[in-house]
């Protein structure tokens, strides 16, 4: 009886939706396997002086660096976030959505340029010159750490940001007002009613951030901060050891493993939310000095955070126009534009079906959705060092077959396309267009899908007549959040790329690498405007919810 | 003989509480309207998904017009079943016209055919010159009329009726009693009608039963 019931359920349950939701989540499987399969191997030499000279420091940078920026990220956004969502001050209806600007511009080109800017030979030490004023270099050394930690804390703070503002504005109105009538001082309300509340939210905020910069290799680089992600490209590309790399990779992904389950359980149980309508808090009205200093304040983080660096990347560009509005420039475009709308439109079509799959909240369905979405959380490095090895396990695998077509005895070619890339664009981002599309079908619940079956449609006509069609928005958002997201990427894209393939991103990288800092300036801007276009749809969405 | 048959049927939504529906045995004849009245939660709407193949019981067996479409080894798809259904909050798809509503279980027939099926259809609820129009540009009556033309043109075994007065003001909800019950005898059709309200089954059903607690009431 129990046996013709399962057979009864595979039945039903395994059709291609399913078949093709389950088969992605096994390839997911493949280069994360492959990672841990470097437990099981000899160690070779490489390693062992690894594991003796640089393991320790590589630990050590990338502990301190998360746990600085985590830090300070949280102290920037969740002010900001209070100073916006509970007190009126000149500009603030401005600054509420300005401050997501930063957002926009990759840490990777806020790091080169700031640096520059500051240089003997930058904006800064020559105004500072011209107008007489000596300054230390020690004080104005922008490097290293001091370097990293201000790119991360002044470009992704909106994380946090945005998170907290959200969850004080929606859900925190009634606590607080009461909090107020009870006599409660305006500090009293936010450390001991405001913060505790929003602390769910702010941990998710800063659990991005962190994903950011443990996947980092941009800024890092740059500053020379020694971390796992910089250590794996160093063995890779320094030693062309596949295999340290490999084991640096496990090294990491243990670490990402561990906060996301840290995050969970910060989170558990503390999903504090009012049901049914909440409406914004009443503001309280700053005056005087008050006002002075928190506009003061929210301009000064604008400033650093946007304009200053995008107005030097203007100028920079008008000095560097001639020298790289070139056909290769347009090359680089249409090679970033080309991978990104590839990915994205897989990644669409993943997150549809998944979506799909798994309306239904099994457990089973939730962990589905989990992992197919996990990659969000993985750095670049390892993913992209996954990827390499299964590729190159691929290769090794077909090599007689391409003997047997007559392309030589064992040419690399899987391992040197640009399907590698591509994938880890896809593994990385599938989050981002998950959750537009997961949040696109919670919106029209199972009612019209229900009746498009009884009327006599398959689980694909109806797909394809009633669902598709009531979900254009949510799918053409999640493509573009995520064709924006890759265009912004440079780890994945520096180590997956074939040979000679550039993208805006790598070109940028480039450019800043070998000091050409001013012809870096156009990329960028364009990147940066790339960007622009997901911070004004995140604001979109916003004002709908609003309405 | 009986056209619906449900026979020793049990659900539960999770397996750590107790069944929605237990032991459920039910007959319908041809050409019957069932009232199935109950207070909420008695498991009366989970008893029409089950017929319609939008649950699968723990347990137990339904034959729509002889045929078996499920027990534990059968389960034959929603799609599969000839099983209509009138949702109560109608749910006409917002992106098609009434014309296209009402002909898209019709996929199978060839145009000419369709056309004319949709328009008998939308004749047999009187709204006629209605077809061009989007469901947001309906009132709820119309609306309630639209979604029962959509599930009587494919000319189903069975028709099931989830509250389909719930979302009507009082005054319509009497005029469209009469008019339902007059639709569904012309019709010929049988119907398994879910409500809370009397009189709706008295108005509209040839016969009724009481649920409570996931089983009949005596």
């Amino acid at each position: 009886m129990a046996f013709a019931r399962i057979m009864r359920l595979m039945r039903r349950e395994l059709d291609g939706w399913r078949l093709a939701g389950l088969g992605w989540a096994a390839v997911l499987l493949l280069p994360f396997l492959f990672i841990f399969s470097a437990w099981f191997a000899e160690p070779n030499e490489q390693w062992l002086q690894i594991r003796a000279y640089l393991l320790k420091d590589y630990v050590a940078g990338t502990v301190r660096l998360t746990v600085l920026t985590g830090l300070l990220t949280a102290l920037l956004g969740v002010s900001l976030a209070w100073l916006v969502a509970a007190h009126d001050f000149p500009l603030r209806r401005f600054f509420r959505w300005a401050l997501l600007l930063p957002l926009a511009i990759p840490p990777y080109i806020a790091a080169y340029t700031y640096s520059n800017m500051l240089s003997y030979t930058g904006v800064v030490q020559k105004t500072l010159r011209g107008l007489g004023i000596e300054v230390s270099q020690k004080w104005l050394a922008f490097g290293s750490m001091r370097g990293a930690l201000f790119s991360f804390v002044f470009f992704l703070y909106p994380y946090v940001y945005l998170i907290a503002r959200t969850f004080m504005e929606r859900q925190c109105a009634s606590w607080v007002e009461n909090a107020r009538l009870l006599g409660a001082r305006p500090l009293t309300v936010f450390f001991r009613v405001a913060l505790p509340m929003a602390r769910p939210a702010v941990a998710g905020g800063v659990a991005l951030v962190v994903y950011e910069v443990l996947g980092d290799y941009g800024v890092t680089s740059y500053f020379g901060v020694r971390t796992l992600t910089t250590g794996i490209f160093q063995t890779w590309f320094g030693m062309y050891d596949v295999e340290s790399a490999m084991r640096l990779a496990s090294w990491l992904m243990a670490a990402v493993v561990g906060l996301f389950f840290l995050e969970r359980w910060l989170r558990r149980g503390r999903r504090y939310g009012v049901s049914g309508r909440s409406r914004p808090i009443a503001l309280t009205r700053l005056r005087g000095i008050a006002a002075a200093l928190a506009f003061a304040f929210c301009f000064l983080v604008f400033a650093l955070g946007f304009l200053i660096p995008v107005l030097q990347l203007i100028a920079w560009a008008f000095l560097s126009f001639e020298d790289v509005w070139k056909p290769r420039f347009w090359r680089w475009t249409l090679n970033t534009v080309a991978v990104a709308m590839v990915a994205a439109f897989a990644v669409t079509a993943i997150s549809l079906v998944v979506a799909n799959v798994c309306r239904r909240r099994t457990a089973l369905n939730q962990l589905l959705a989990r992992w197919v979405t996990a990659g969000y959380a993985m750095p670049g490095a390892v993913i992209a060092i996954g990827i390499l090895a299964v590729f190159i396990e691929l290769d090794r695998l077909l090599a007689p077959f391409y003997a047997a077509a007559g392309w030589g005895e064992r040419p690399l070619l899987l391992s040197t396309s640009v399907a590698m890339l591509v994938l880890g664009y896809v593994i990385r981002f599938t989050a981002t267009g998950y959750n537009s599309v997961e949040a696109g079908y919670e919106g029209i619940g199972s009612r019209f899908t229900e009746s498009a079956r009884l009327l006599g449609h398959g689980r694909t006509r109806t797909f394809f007549r009633v669902e598709m069609p009531l979900l254009r928005g949510s799918i053409a958002v999640g493509f573009l959040l995520t064709f924006v997201e890759i265009c912004k990427e440079l780890p994945l894209a520096l180590l997956l790329r074939p040979f000679n393939f550039e993208t805006l991103a790598t070109q940028t990288y480039r450019y800043a690498k070998d000091e050409q800092i001013i012809l870096a300036a156009l990329p960028s801007l364009l990147v940066i405007a790339v960007s622009l276009l997901s911070v004004a749809v995140l604001h979109a969405a916003e004002r709908r919810m609003e309405r | 003989m009986s056209f619906v048959e449900i026979r020793d049927l049990t659900f539960a939504y999770d397996r750590r509480q107790p069944p929605v529906i237990e032991r459920f045995s039910l007959s319908v004849e041809k050409g019957e309207v069932l009232g199935i009245l109950g207070p909420s939660g008695s498991g009366k709407s989970t008893l029409l998904r089950l017929i319609a193949g939008l649950e699968v019981p723990a347990a137990g067996a339904i034959d729509i017009a002889g045929k078996r479409v499920v027990d534990d080894r059968t389960f034959v798809p929603p799609e599969k079943r000839g099983v209509g259904m009138v949702f109560q909050d109608y749910a006409l798809f917002p992106h098609l016209t009434v014309e296209q509503n009402v002909g898209f279980g019709l996929h199978r027939l060839p145009r000419k055919e369709r056309r004319e099926r949709v328009r008998e259809a939308l004749e047999l609820v009187r709204m006629a010159g209605f077809e061009k129009r989007y469901p947001h540009e309906l009132s709820g009556g119309q609306q309630q009329r639209a979604a029962l033309a959509r599930a009587l043109a494919p000319n189903p075994d069975v028709l099931l009726m989830d509250e389909p007065f719930s979302n009507l003001d009082a005054d319509l909800r009497v005029s469209i009693r009469d008019e339902l019950a007059a639709i569904l005898r012309q019709a010929g059709m049988t119907c398994l009608f879910v409500t809370h309200d009397r009189e709706d089954v008295e108005a509209v059903c040839d016969r009724h039963i009481v649920m409570d607690a996931g089983k009949q009431r005596k």
